[in-house]
C-alpha cells in the first residue's frame, strides 16, 4: 500500500535518516516520537509539500516521490486542522472538489454525504472560529476524507482537542479506518498507540527505531526512549554477572535478580512501576525484595505515585486501596517487591 | 484610561501639541478660505481636470504596479534567498531617496536617450511629460508601501493553511488566489491605499518628468509661484478635501470588504 524505502533528508540542524516503513492497506499505523523527532517532516514528505533527498516513496505499487503533492491521493490532516478561516464549513468541505472543478450539483451532494457521515451537517453554514475543537476536527478530516484519497495521514490529530472529546474523535477515526481508509497517524502519546494502531513504528532523532504490534513494542521495548514511551519510568544500569546459580544485574548501590537468559557483560534493566508490590516485611515469594524509605508521594490520574529510596530511587505506582492499608509518608520505611520474570533487560 | 500620574498628564499634553502640530496649519489653510474662492476654484476647468488627472493616474498607477507588487511581497513573505536584505532595502530606497532625486534618475531611465524611453519611442509614446509618466513617477515614489504592507500581510497568513490549500489540489496559483490573498486582503488594501495616496501626493518626482499635464500638486506650486499664497490656497483646500474623501472611502472599502483580520491571523483559531 504505502512502503517508504530509505527516506533521507537534511534540514541543516536535523535530519532524517533512512525511513523505512510498510503499511499495509487499510492498516491503522501509529508513527510514535517526542515533538522534534521528525513525525511532521516526514508527513509533509509523504504528501508531496517536501521532497526527500534521497528515497523512494511508493504508494499502490506507484512511485510518487517526484509526483506533484495534487496529483498523489494523500491526505493530510494538519495539527490545528488548518482550516480556511475566511471560508464556511460548506466551503472548507467542497474547496478540494472546486479545485477539481466539479459540478455544483454534485459537490453539494458529496458535501451532504460527507458532512452526515462525520456528523457536521448542522455546522456547514458557520466559520471556523465559532466551532469546537473536536467539530474543527471532524471538518478538517471531511475536508481530507471528501478528496478519497488513497491514504490519510493524521499529524497529532488530539493535541488540540480537550480531553473529553477525544474519546469521541478516537471513535471517528477507528470508524473511519474500519470503512478501509488507510491511516498514518503521528503522535507523540503512547496510548493513542494501544489504543488505536494495528502497529506501531516509534521514531527518534530522525531515525525509525522500532515497529511492531503495540503490544509487543511495549512489552519489549527495544532501548529505552521507547520502554519511556511505554510509561516505564524504572531504569538501571548494571554489571551483570552470574553468582551460584542466580543471575544478578548489580549497580552501583543495589543489585537486582535477574531471569534467566543470555546477557552481555552489562545493561539496563527496566521494570514498570505497577508491578512493583508495597509489602511491610520482606516477602521471600518474590526473588527481589528490598527495604525502601519513602520520599514523596503523589497522586495521579489512576492511584497514587510513590518515590521510595533503596539505594537506588524507583517509581511505584499504587491504588487508593492500597495506600489506605500502609502508612506511605514520606519518611516511612517500606519494603519493595518484583519478581525477576518482572524485570527486562536491555 | 485614566489620567492621574504626572507620567500621563506629560504625554497628553506631549501628544496634544503633536495632533495640533498636524491639525493647525490644515484648519488655518481652510479656514482662510472663504466659500466663494472654493466655489470658483471647484468650476475652474483646469482645477478640476488636474483633479482627475491626479486621481486617475494615481488609482491606475497603483493597479498597474499591484500586478507585481502583491506578488512581489509573497515572494518575500516566503522565501529565503541570498541577498534578501539586500532586496529589501532596494525597495525602501525610494522612501529615503530625496523625491526630486528619484525624479531626476526616472527621466534618465524614461527620457528618449534612456531604455525605458527608447522603447516607448519605439510605439510612438513620449513618456517625458505624459501621463504615463507621471504615473511612473507617482509608482516609483510609493511603490515600497504596497510591497511592505502584502509581505506582512502575507507572512502574519499561517503558512499551514497553504500547505493544506496545495494537499487539497489547488495549483499554487489557486492558493495564491483562494486563501493568500483573501486571508491577507486588509494589509494589502492598506498597502494600496497608502501607495495611491502617496502617488496622488507626489510633486518632486513628477514635477521633473512631467511639468504639464499639470497634477494638483503642481498646479498648486504654480499658482503659489505665479499668484502667491492666497490663490493657491482654495486649490489646495479643494485637493484636500478631494484626497480626505477617496482615502475615506478607499479605507472604508477595505475595513468592511475585507476578511476580518482577528480570527483568521489568530494561530489558536485554525
Amino acid at each position: 500500500m504505502l512502503e517508504l524505502r530509505n527516506i533521507s533528508k537534511n534540514y541543516g540542524d536535523f535530519e532524517l535518516k533512512e525511513i523505512s516503513i510498510q503499511i499495509q492497506k487499510g492498516e491503522y499505523f501509529i508513527l510514535l516520537g517526542r515533538s522534534g523527532a521528525g513525525k511532521s517532516q516526514l508527513l509533509e514528505i509523504i504528501s508531496g509539500l517536501r521532497k526527500p533527498d534521497r528515497g523512494e516513496i511508493i504508494l499502490n505499487g506507484r512511485d510518487i516521490t517526484r509526483e506533484n503533492i495534487q496529483e498523489r491521493k494523500v491526505g493530510l490532516v494538519f495539527q490545528d486542522f488548518a482550516l480556511f478561516p475566511h471560508l464556511t464549513v460548506f466551503d472548507n468541505i467542497s474547496y478540494p472538489l472546486k479545485m477539481k472543478k466539479m459540478k455544483s450539483g454534485k459537490i453539494v451532494k458529496k458535501v451532504g454525504e460527507i458532512s452526515d457521515n462525520l456528523n457536521v451537517k448542522h455546522l456547514l453554514d458557520r466559520k471556523p472560529d465559532v466551532l469546537s475543537g473536536g467539530e474543527k476536527q471532524r471538518v478538517a478530516v471531511a475536508r481530507t476524507l471528501v478528496t478519497s484519497p488513497d491514504i490519510i495521514l493524521l499529524d497529532e490529530p488530539m493535541s488540540s482537542i480537550d480531553t473529553p472529546l477525544r474519546d469521541d474523535i478516537r471513535r471517528l477515526l477507528r470508524k473511519i479506518n474500519q470503512s478501509g481508509m488507510t491511516i498514518l497517524h503521528v503522535t507523540h502519546d503512547h496510548r493513542e498507540s494501544i489504543r488505536l494502531a494495528h502497529r506501531v513504528g516509534v521514531i527518534h532523532n530522525g531515525r525509525i527505531i522500532q515497529i511492531g504490534h503495540p503490544v509487543e513494542v511495549f512489552a519489549k521495548p527495544a532501548n529505552r526512549f521507547v520502554a519511556r514511551f511505554a510509561g516505564i519510568q524504572n531504569f538501571f544500569k548494571v554489571d551483570i554477572i552470574r553468582e551460584n546459580s542466580r543471575i544478578l544485574g548489580k549497580s552501583n548501590k543495589m543489585s537486582f535478580v535477574l531471569p534467566d537468559g543470555d546477557y552481555n557483560e552489562n545493561g539496563i534493566v527496566m521494570l514498570k512501576s505497577d508491578r512493583i508490590e508495597i509489602t511491610r516485611e520482606k516477602n521471600n515469594s518474590y526473588d527481589n525484595c528490598v527495604r525502601a524509605t519513602v520520599n514523596e508521594i503523589y497522586r495521579t490520574e489512576s492511584g497514587f505515585e510513590l518515590y521510595a529510596d533503596a539505594g537506588e530511587i524507583f517509581h511505584v505506582a499504587i491504588t487508593e486501596k492500597i495506600k489506605m492499608g500502609y502508612n506511605t509518608d514520606p519518611g516511612q520505611t517500606l519494603f519493595l517487591c518484583f519478581t525477576s520474570a518482572d524485570l527486562q533487560v536491555i | 484610561m485614566q489620567f492621574k500620574s504626572p507620567f500621563h498628564w506629560v504625554l497628553l499634553i506631549l501628544s496634544s501639541l503633536v495632533l495640533l502640530f498636524i491639525l493647525a496649519p490644515l484648519a488655518g489653510m481652510i479656514l482662510k478660505t472663504s466659500g466663494t474662492e472654493l466655489f470658483e476654484t471647484v468650476i475652474d476647468r483646469d482645477v478640476r481636470k488636474s483633479v482627475w488627472l491626479t486621481l486617475g493616474v494615481a488609482f491606475l498607477a497603483t493597479l498597474f504596479f499591484s500586478l507585481g507588487a502583491i506578488p512581489l511581497g509573497w515572494l518575500l513573505a516566503r522565501n529565503s534567498f541570498p541577498g534578501k536584505r539586500i532586496v529589501q532595502g532596494l525597495i525602501d530606497l525610494p522612501i529615503v531617496l530625496p523625491h526630486t532625486a528619484a525624479g531626476i534618475a526616472l527621466l534618465g531611465f524614461i527620457s528618449r536617450d534612456g531604455l525605458m524611453g527608447k522603447i516607448a519611442s519605439g510605439i510612438g509614446l513620449n513618456l517625458v511629460g505624459n501621463p504615463v509618466g507621471i504615473a511612473l513617477a507617482m509608482a516609483f515614489v510609493s511603490l515600497s508601501f504596497l510591497i511592505n504592507s502584502s509581505r506582512d500581510g502575507f507572512a502574519a497568513v499561517p503558512e499551514r493553511l497553504e500547505k493544506a490549500a496545495l494537499n487539497l489540489g489547488a495549483s499554487s496559483f489557486r492558493m495564491f488566489f483562494t486563501v493568500s490573498v483573501p486571508l491577507s486582503w486588509r494589509s494589502i488594501a492598506s498597502g494600496f491605499v497608502m501607495m495611491f495616496a502617496r502617488g496622488m501626493s507626489e510633486f518632486g518626482a513628477i514635477v521633473i518628468i512631467a511639468y504639464y499635464p499639470m497634477t494638483v500638486p503642481v498646479l498648486i506650486y504654480e499658482r503659489f509661484n505665479q499668484f502667491g499664497l492666497s490663490y493657491a490656497r482654495p486649490a489646495a483646500v479643494l485637493f484636500l478635501a478631494v484626497a480626505l474623501m477617496v482615502f475615506i472611502i478607499l479605507r472604508m472599502i477595505s475595513v468592511n470588504g475585507g476578511w476580518k483580520r482577528v480570527s483568521p491571523l489568530r494561530e489558536e483559531d485554525i
